[in-house]
């Protein structure tokens, strides 16, 4: 066989009559706070009302309509109607879901001063109005029907760690200007200055000299010079050497300085207590 | 009749003066090699110091290593002088003349080690 039955079915439900339904006194009413009419049109499914319309913020929006089955007119109650407002340049949308009596008639208010969670934030163009209604055994209808232009709402509010999810802007850290040097004279002259003590020193030494009778005799002398050998290590470390090489040199060479200054200061005390 | 007011640099007749004549006359010439030291010592604190405070701190740690060189040096000598003194014998009754030598050689180098290490 040619036909499967599914094929079959098909045939046959599409045998069926597909009702369409029809919007009966379809109109919307602009009303302000007053309570005086500003704009009473009605709206149709087949073709879109031109100029949009404007809401200001006191006043209401209200949509009636009927929903009837086309062919003979009677009231339907459809499963689901909705009208939603749809953003464009956002992309967000609105739905909100219609009442429907059981005779079809569908009543729906709007006031901006009340508005209803799922309205957007506006943006620069207007609201895109339209209705989907949805039942079985009948078409769908999703149609636009007019653009809704609603008063500038607050910025919606920002996430307070918005901030940490876009690039941050940049650090700019100033630090301390460098520390300069003195100008060359003046570091040259204070350089003569502190070395002028010396001079003193050695002027000083001179007229008090104390004699150096015992200097090198060989019990002192390995004393004097582990003493220099120390200092010259010293001055060596600060030159070139590194700590852990210093201190291992010092150790050795202190071990030979006690040795030594044992010998030549028990050498001086003996002589002294002759 | 004025009398003429004699300035301090007339030996003998002002505190000072006869101060500096007892000094001269009765200290060893040991302690005064000592007190030579010392009072280079001061001197070249006190021009390091004064540099630090007209001119620039700048290599901080170069200031503090020779100020503090020449402070502990003086602390080490003044030490010295004073346990060497043969004056000060009583006072120091364990510590011979040499021991307190050996002492000042030895803080000595290590003063030298860590100012060293300070310098940079």
């Amino acid at each position: 066989m040619i036909f499967s039955p599914v094929a079959v079915l098909l045939l046959a439900a599409s045998a069926v009559q597909a009702s369409v339904l029809t919007l009966q006194s379809p109109k919307f009413v602009v009303t302000d706070a007053l309570g005086s009419q500003l704009r009473a049109e009605p709206f149709s499914l087949v073709h879109r009302t031109g100029t949009p319309v404007k809401l200001e913020a006191k006043d209401t929006l209200k949509i009636t309509f009927q929903v009837v089955d086309k062919e003979d007119g009677k009231g339907v109650q459809p499963h689901q109607t909705f009208i939603r407002f749809f953003d464009p340049s956002t992309g967000e949308e609105g739905i909100q879901p219609i009442r429907v009596t059981g005779g079809g008639k569908a009543k729906f208010e709007l006031n901006p001063s009340k508005p209803p969670l799922y309205l957007p934030p506006t943006s620069t163009e207007p609201l895109k109005v339209s209705l989907i209604i949805g039942t079985p055994n009948y078409d769908p209808i999703t149609v636009r029907l007019f653009d809704l232009i609603l008063p500038a709402s607050q910025p919606a509010p920002t996430h307070p760690d918005e901030a940490s999810f876009h690039v941050r802007p940049e650090l700019h850290h100033t630090f301390r200007p460098d520390q300069k040097l003195p100008p060359k004279a003046v570091s040259l002259f204070f350089a003569g200055l502190t070395f002028a003590p010396w001079v003193v020193l050695i002027g000083l030494w001179s007229q008090v000299t104390p004699r150096l009778t015992h200097l090198f005799s060989p019990s002192i002398l390995p004393f004097i010079l582990s003493l220099v050998a120390f200092e010259s290590l010293l001055l060596t470390y600060w030159v070139k050497l590194r700590l852990g090489e210093v201190l291992l040199y010092g150790a050795g060479l202190g071990l030979v300085t006690i040795f030594t200054g044992r010998q030549a200061l028990s050498s001086i005390s003996s002589l002294r207590k002759d | 009749m004025a009398q003429t007011k004699q300035g301090p640099a007339s030996t003998g007749s002002t505190a000072l003066g006869s101060l500096w004549k007892a000094y001269s006359e009765q200290t060893p010439d040991r302690l005064k090699f000592i007190d030579a030291f010392l009072f280079f010592l001061m001197l070249s604190g006190v021009i390091q110091f004064a540099y630090c405070v007209l001119v620039t701190t700048y290599p901080y740690n170069a200031f503090l290593s020779g100020f503090a060189s020449t402070v502990g040096q003086f602390v080490l000598a003044a030490s010295l002088r004073s346990q060497v003194n043969p004056q000060n014998k009583d006072e120091f009754k364990e510590v011979s003349p040499e021991r307190a030598f050996a002492d000042f050689a030895l803080g000595s180098i290590v003063l030298h080690f860590f100012v060293y290490n300070f310098l940079g």
